[in-house]
C-alpha cells in the first residue's frame, strides 16, 4: 500500500510539472511565432501601445494613409502595409481567458507580404480579390472546430461572410486567424480607414534600426519597432515564466525525492532482516545496493509512466479550458501540446530523482549486519 | 574446513557500560566433525557463531581458518568466505518472503554466480533431498516452520560449503520437528563430510555431536 501511494505521489508529481511545463512551454512557443509572421520588418504602431512581439494589445489606430506617408516621405522605406489586428471574435459568446482567435485586415493586393507562401488546404479555394468583397480566409484550427468548410457563410458582429479559402499550416496565431481585406476588417470592428499596425519593410541593405529612427522623428505620435526590439521587449517575460516553471520543476523533483527516500528508508528498516540475511550468506554490497535503486527506479518508471499520461491530459485540458476550444479538438495535436522530446526528458528526470531518493536506503541496506539485527530482536 | 580460535573476545558497548558477550574463547573446529556449542539465552552462543562465522568482528583475538588468520580481513574478503565456503542456518529461518522456496535456494548459487540452469537443477535436487519436492513454488508464509527451516538448510548447502554453522536452529520447533531437522543435519555431516557447527540451548538434541562445548556468560568450555 505504501509503496503504491508513492508511486501515486511521484505520478502526481509528474502530472504537475508536465502540464504546466507543457502549457507554459505551448504559451512560449506562441509568442515567440508571432514574430516569424513579421520577420525582417518594421512595426508601427501608436505611441504608447503595449505589444507583444507583433501583436498590439491595446487600442490605439492612426488613418491607414499613414503607410502612404511612411512610404512616400522615408526614403529607406521599400514597403509599407497598414494591418487592422483584432484579437478575439467571439463566436460563442463564452469568457475566454485566453483569445482563442484572432483577426487580421490586410489589403488584398498585400496577401502575399503578410501571409508569405502560406498555402492552401488541399489547394483548394483562394484569397480574396476584391477589397470591398465580403470574403475570408481562415485558420485551419477554426475550421475544424466549427465544420468550417470553403464555402461556408459565417456571421461576424452581424455580417454575413463568406470562407474561400483555409490556411494550411502550423503556426498557432494563423491556426486560429481570421484573414480578410482591410477594407473589410474595417467596416466590422468600426475603424474608418483606419489601422492599428503598420509593416515596414526597409529597403535591401538599410538597418532596421536607423529606419525606425527615422519613422519616429517624422511622425511623433507612433513607436516604431525592429524585430530584435520586439524580441528584447518580450524576452525577459519569457525568461521569467522559463525561471519560475524550471524553479517549479525543481521543488516538485525535490519533494519526489523526499518522498522517494523517506518511504524506500521505512521499507528497508522494516525488511532489515532480509538485507541483513542477505549480508550474511555473502550477497555483494553491490547486489544489495542495485536491489534497492531497481525498487525506486521501478517506482519512477511506474509513477513517470502514470504522470506522463495523466500530464498529458492535464495540459490538453488545460489548453482547452483556456482557450475554449473543445478537448476533441486538441488530441489530434496532443505530441505539439506536450512534445514527446519533453515527455522523455521529465520521464528520464523523474527516474533519476528515484534512482537518487534511493542512494542514502540503498547504503542503509548495504549497512544491514546480521549479528546486530538478532542483537536487536532478541 | 578447518577452524580455530584463540583468545576470541567480544565486548558490546551500550553507552558507559560494557558486555562481554564472548570472553577469551578458544576452541578448534576439525574438518567433518559436528561439532554443539549449548548454553542458555543469552550466555554467548549467537555471538560465538557470528564470529566464527566471519559476521562479526572480534574486540580481540584471532580466527584462523585453515591456520591463516581471517581476523582481520576485510569485508569483502570475509563476504566471498561467508558465500563459497560457509552455508548459515538461522533460528528464525532468514528467507527471504518475496521468493519462494525454489527461488530462496536459488539466490546463494545466483550470487556465487553459478549460471541460471545449474541453480534450477540443483535448487530442485536440494529441496528432493530436505523432503520438500511439492513444496517448491510455496513462499516462507505458506510453509510450515519446520518446512521453512528445511528450506533455510537447502540453502546453506546451495554452494557447496564446507562448513555449516547452525544458530539455535530448533529454537521454534517442536520436538518431534526438532529431531528431524537434527537428523538431516547430522546426515549431512556424516554423508558430504561436511562440518557443522551447531548452536542450542537445549542439551537433549546433542547427543549425536563429535564435540561438545558449553557456554556460560561468554566463557567457553569443553563438555566433559
Amino acid at each position: 500500500m505504501r509503496t503504491i501511494l508513492c508511486i501515486t505521489g511521484v505520478a502526481l508529481a509528474t502530472t504537475f510539472v508536465i502540464a504546466v511545463g507543457a502549457t507554459t512551454m505551448r504559451y512560449t512557443t506562441v509568442i515567440k511565432e508571432m514574430n516569424v509572421l513579421f520577420s525582417g520588418q518594421i512595426m508601427v504602431v501608436s505611441k504608447d501601445t503595449i505589444v507583444i512581439q507583433a501583436i498590439p494589445i491595446t487600442r490605439g489606430s492612426f488613418p491607414e494613409s499613414l503607410a502612404d506617408e511612411i512610404k512616400g516621405n522615408i526614403k529607406e522605406v521599400d514597403e509599407a502595409v497598414p494591418v487592422l489586428f483584432i484579437t478575439s471574435i467571439n463566436f460563442e459568446n463564452v469568457l475566454q481567458p485566453v483569445p482563442p482567435n484572432f483577426t487580421l485586415g490586410i489589403p488584398v493586393e498585400q496577401w502575399r507580404m503578410m501571409l508569405g507562401s502560406t498555402p492552401l488546404r488541399g489547394n483548394v479555394g483562394r484569397f480574396p480579390i476584391n477589397e470591398s468583397s465580403n470574403e475570408v480566409v481562415i485558420g485551419p484550427s477554426l475550421a475544424d472546430q466549427y465544420d468550417w468548410t470553403v464555402g461556408t457563410r459565417i456571421n461576424v458582429t452581424d455580417y454575413e461572410l463568406e470562407i474561400v479559402g483555409i490556411l494550411d499550416t502550423r503556426l498557432a496565431l494563423l491556426n486560429r486567424c481570421v484573414v480578410m481585406p482591410l477594407k473589410l476588417a474595417q467596416k466590422i470592428y468600426n475603424y474608418p480607414n483606419s489601422a492599428n499596425v503598420i509593416t515596414v519593410k526597409p529597403l535591401q541593405g538599410y538597418s532596421q534600426k536607423n529606419l525606425t529612427e527615422s519613422i519616429e522623428n517624422q511622425i511623433p505620435y507612433v513607436s516604431a519597432l525592429t524585430e530584435d526590439e520586439r524580441n528584447d521587449m518580450v524576452q525577459p517575460i519569457l525568461a521569467q515564466v522559463e525561471t519560475w516553471n524550471l524553479g517549479i520543476q525543481t521543488v516538485v523533483f525535490i519533494m519526489s525525492l523526499i518522498l522517494v527516500m523517506t518511504v524506500t528508508l521505512m521499507s528497508v528498516s522494516e525488511r532489515r532482516r532480509d538485507f541483513a540475511t542477505l549480508d550474511a550468506i555473502g550477497a555483494p554490497l553491490s547486489h544489495v545496493f542495485r536491489l534497492v535503486i531497481l525498487e525506486t527506479s521501478l517506482i519512477g518508471f511506474l509513477g513517470g509512466a502514470l504522470g506522463i499520461f495523466s500530464g498529458s491530459l492535464a495540459a490538453l485540458v488545460l489548453a482547452s479550458l483556456y482557450t475554449s476550444i473543445p478537448l476533441a479538438q486538441f488530441f489530434p495535436s496532443i505530441f505539439e501540446i506536450v512534445p514527446p522530446l519533453y515527455m522523455l526528458e521529465i520521464f528520464a528526470a523523474i527516474v533519476v530523482v528515484c534512482c537518487v531518493g534511493g542512494v542514502v536506503p540503498a547504503i542503509n541496506a548495504m549497512r544491514m549486519r546480521i549479528a546486530e539485527v538478532l542483537r536487536a530482536e532478541y | 574446513m578447518k577452524i580455530r580460535i584463540a583468545d576470541l573476545t567480544r565486548i558490546y558497548r551500550l553507552g558507559s557500560s560494557e558486555i562481554t558477550a564472548v570472553d577469551k574463547a578458544s576452541l578448534e573446529i576439525d574438518e567433518a566433525k559436528f561439532m554443539a556449542i549449548v548454553g542458555p539465552s543469552g550466555s554467548g552462543k549467537s555471538t560465538l557463531l557470528n564470529l566464527v562465522g566471519l559476521n562479526d568482528y572480534p574486540t580481540s583475538g584471532k580466527i584462523f581458518i585453515d591456520d591463516a588468520d581471517v581476523s582481520l580481513l576485510s569485508s569483502g574478503e570475509r563476504r566471498k568466505i561467508r558465500l563459497f565456503r560457509m552455508g548459515f542456518v538461522f533460528q528464525t529461518f532468514n528467507l527471504l518472503p518475496t521468493l519462494n522456496a525454489l527461488e530462496n535456494v536459488e539466490l546463494s548459487m545466483a550470487l556465487a554466480g553459478k549460471p541460471r540452469r545449474e541453480q534450477r537443477e540443483k535448487a530442485l535436487r536440494l529441496l528432493e533431498a530436505v523432503g520438500l519436492s511439492d513444496r517448491l513454488f510455496h513462499r516462507p508464509k505458506e510453509l510450515s516452520i519446520g518446512e521453512m527451516q528445511r528450506v533455510a538448510i537447502a540453502r546453506a548447502l546451495a554452494n557447496d560449503p564446507e562448513m555449516i554453522i547452525a544458530d539455535e536452529p530448533t529454537g521454534e520447533l517442536d520436538s518431534k520437528t526438532a529431531k528431524e531437522i537434527i537428523a538431516l543435519l547430522l546426515g549431512i555431516n556424516r554423508r558430504e563430510k561436511t562440518t557443522v557447527v551447531m548452536a542450542t540451548h537445549d542439551e537433549k538434541i546433542v547427543d549425536a555431536a563429535d564435540t561438545i562445548y558449553t557456554i556460560q556468560d561468554g566463557k567457553l568450555k569443553p563438555k566433559v
